[in-house]
């Protein structure tokens, strides 16, 4: 895991929770590029857990190596879920849904920067 | 609790998968990930360590599963099953929430209920009552 690239996955989410909620107050369904954008979340957080693998891969071991695995696999698949799940239905509540992932994609990645300290 | 219920355009479908209902269903389901990787991890790596809270853990994330597929599937039989699992859910959130603060020993490991989810910042004890509160929404009408 690079931290720098923690940061960027983390001011994405926050503005993909941001531009979920404001679509839903003002009672529109999620434009395309707001789709594109949490596209683009998503792929920065696959090149972060792929990143995180290879260093896994080639000796780097984590306080707790299960969860943070975990943690890795669980970030990548939240957010095209919920773009499948927002797009089934589309009105105010699929930008709730988007944002709810980003949320979610955001908290984890604040704990993955935690978890990621070396074995001491 | 006192929404008048929402119509639904068939009878016998309720949709308790339409509308704010979906955003719920993403809730529940982000739930059901968390709560099934954290019982996963604690099950198979140091189960001995503390048996009656990973086992919570498990069911916690039993009642976060079924609760994420009953409300999506939205029918009248899912119905029900949302709201048994729901109301397990909510006793679970009440019961561990209770004894992790005044029994601290009894749960050496922290739970998605521990301390009333304040893990979660607290998500899981309004989680159930969001849950409820929308099954009621969603009720059916009866002509």
């Amino acid at each position: 895991m690079i931290d720098e690239l923690a940061y960027v996955v983390i001011a994405l989410a926050v503005v993909a929770v941001i531009w979920g909620l404001v679509t839903a107050v003002i009672n529109k369904p999620p434009g395309k590029a707001q789709l594109l954008f949490a596209a683009g979340l998503e792929i920065v957080t696959v090149v972060q857990s792929i990143i995180a693998a290879a260093m896994l891969a080639t000796g780097f071991r984590p306080m707790e190596l299960a969860t943070t695995i975990g943690y890795l696999i669980g970030i990548v698949i939240l957010i095209p879920i919920a773009w499948f799940w927002a797009n089934a239905e589309r009105n105010r509540f699929s930008g709730l849904v988007l944002a709810v992932a980003a949320l979610a994609v955001l908290a984890m990645t604040l704990r993955l920067l935690v978890l990621w300290t070396p074995a001491a | 609790m006192t929404g008048s219920p929402i119509q639904p355009a068939d009878s016998t479908v309720l949709k308790t998968n339409s509308g704010a209902g979906r955003v719920l269903v993403a809730v529940y389901g982000i739930f059901a990930l968390a709560a099934t990787a954290r019982a996963s991890v604690q099950l198979l790596t140091r189960f001995d360590e503390a048996p009656l809270a990973y086992l919570l853990s498990a069911l916690a994330a039993l009642v976060y599963i079924v609760a994420t597929i009953t409300l999506a599937r939205g029918t009248r039989a899912s119905r029900r099953l949302a709201l048994i699992a729901i109301m397990i859910e909510l006793a679970g959130v009440l019961f561990v929430g209770t004894l992790s603060v005044v029994d601290p020993e009894a749960f050496p490991r922290a739970t998605v209920w521990s301390v009333y989810g304040i893990g979660y910042g607290f998500v899981p004890l309004v989680l159930p009552i969001l849950g409820l509160a929308w099954l009621w929404r969603t009720r059916p009408v009866n002509h």
